[in-house]
């Protein structure tokens, strides 16, 4: 993951809100990728208005929660959604 | 699938499935709605246009749009366009017959599924399901399809008749370069009077989940999960879906949990005029879905591969909910020894 970079939906891929955090929908299968992510990650973060720094940074103002554990649980769920195919990196630097 | 996240429902479903109109060219014998002719009250295009707006706000992924035959509507692509540019899927089943070259240009779009019917590989076998020339004129339908690239898969409904047909109809769909999917025959619509004749046996149904394990290519949506072995337990869902990730629309608006149970005891709402969200999330017929246990069948060892299998056909057959599927694995293999033993 890259603190300054933006993420967005790969071609084809939706995103919803779900109680247990993060739904994706690949038109590719069609698929469906459950992420258990409660409310670390709204689904309007996917459209790249605010790079993994401002998602880590306002999660840490909001819950008071230490900063490496949070970067880590993004970092991990970001990692793992690239390596799906489900969304792209895209530096804004 | 994981079912930790579906059991007690999503917010909203991923998948709807909308039956457009009850119009249809052809008169299938096992057809699950009865069509034929276009009945009083369904949707207009200025309402259907509504359920689409409904399911975009309520940010549902998918549409599987059948019928009756779809294209005899003449508004289905533009109301099709009206989806894709909701970013709404668009899983497309027809009988074939009537896309044409014009037809074909109109769905060569990145979010439209094509799932063209077929109930035999050769006129003879089809045509007794489907009507006189229904297998010539889907074909000519297939090749304006495979002219333009548009990814196709030849649809079968298991039956009695289609069984021994499966790995030619399997060829005929790698010929056309199409994908090759088999769904369940269920005893509604039409299907009520033919499943008698139509319906597999249970030795058919034990030879037929040996033929899926070794073709694993060959889809069955969420059809089969009941008689399906471990190896296809990651290929996709192992419970029944409706009111937890699906639901139905009827060409008259009613919403329903799903194709096979348009019934009036589970009638769950109308649109447009209904709220869609408080229809998925309110509706006691939804909760009471959602709720659904087949106690029967959970010391069983496949309970986790399959849940109880079809409540619909479990309903249809029994005339209740809550009972397990008669068509699953374990009850055919055991019927199959009892028969054997006797033997």
């Amino acid at each position: 993951m890259c603190l300054g970079s933006v993420y967005r939906l790969a071609d084809g891929v939706q995103v919803r809100r779900e109680s247990f955090g993060l739904l994706f929908y690949d038109y590719r299968g069609p698929r469906l990728y459950f992420v258990p992510s409660r409310d670390l990650v709204e689904d309007r973060f996917f459209e790249g208005k605010r790079t993994a720094r401002e998602l880590v940074e306002s999660i840490c103002a909001e819950h008071d929660w230490p900063r490496l554990l949070v970067y880590t649980k993004i970092s991990e769920i970001l990692t793992l959604l690239e390596t799906k195919g489900l969304i792209h990196e895209q530096s804004v630097c | 699938m994981s079912n930790q996240y579906v059991d007690r429902g999503l917010s909203a479903p991923v998948n709807v499935t909308w039956e457009v109109t009850y119009g249809c060219n052809l008169s299938c014998v096992h057809c699950l709605s009865d069509s034929g002719e276009r009945r009083r009250g369904e949707l207009s295009t200025d309402e259907c246009k509504r359920v689409i707006d409904a399911m975009s706000e309520n940010r549902v992924f998918q549409f599987s749009v059948g019928g009756g035959e779809p294209f005899s509507r003449d508004d289905f692509v533009d109301l099709m366009d009206y989806a894709h540019e909701k970013g709404i899927v668009t899983c497309i089943s027809t009988n074939g017959t009537l896309i044409n070259d014009e037809i074909a240009r109109r769905l060569g779009h990145k979010l439209v599924y094509l799932q063209v019917s077929l109930d035999g590989a050769t006129p003879e076998s089809n045509d007794a399901i489907r009507g006189k020339g229904s297998f010539r004129r889907a074909l000519r339908g297939l090749e304006c399809l495979k002219k333009r690239d548009i990814e196709v898969s030849i649809n079968t409904v298991l039956t009695r008749l289609s069984l021994p047909e499966l790995d030619a109809l399997a060829g005929l769909a790698a010929s056309l370069g199409a994908k090759f999917r088999v769904s369940r025959f269920r005893p509604s619509g039409r299907g009520k009077k033919s499943w008698r004749s139509l319906n597999v046996s249970k030795d058919q149904m034990v030879a037929f989940s040996d033929w899926l394990s070794n073709h694993l290519g060959v889809s069955t949506g969420d059809s089969f999960f009941s008689v399906a072995h471990e190896d296809r337990k990651a290929l996709g869902l192992n419970m029944c879906g409706a009111c937890k990730l699906t639901c139905c629309v009827s060409p008259l608006g009613e919403i329903y949990p799903c194709a096979f149970l348009q019934e009036t005891e589970f009638l769950a709402g109308k649109l447009p005029e209904d709220d869609f969200a408080r229809i998925w999330t309110g509706s006691p017929v939804f909760e009471s879905f959602r709720d659904l246990e087949i106690r029967s069948c959970e010391s069983c060892d496949r309970f986790e591969l399959c849940h109880g299998g079809c409540p619909a056909i479990a309903y249809h057959t029994q005339k209740k909910l809550g009972l397990p599927d008669p068509g699953c694995l374990v009850n055919c293999v055991s019927v199959k020894k009892t028969v054997s033993r006797v033997a």
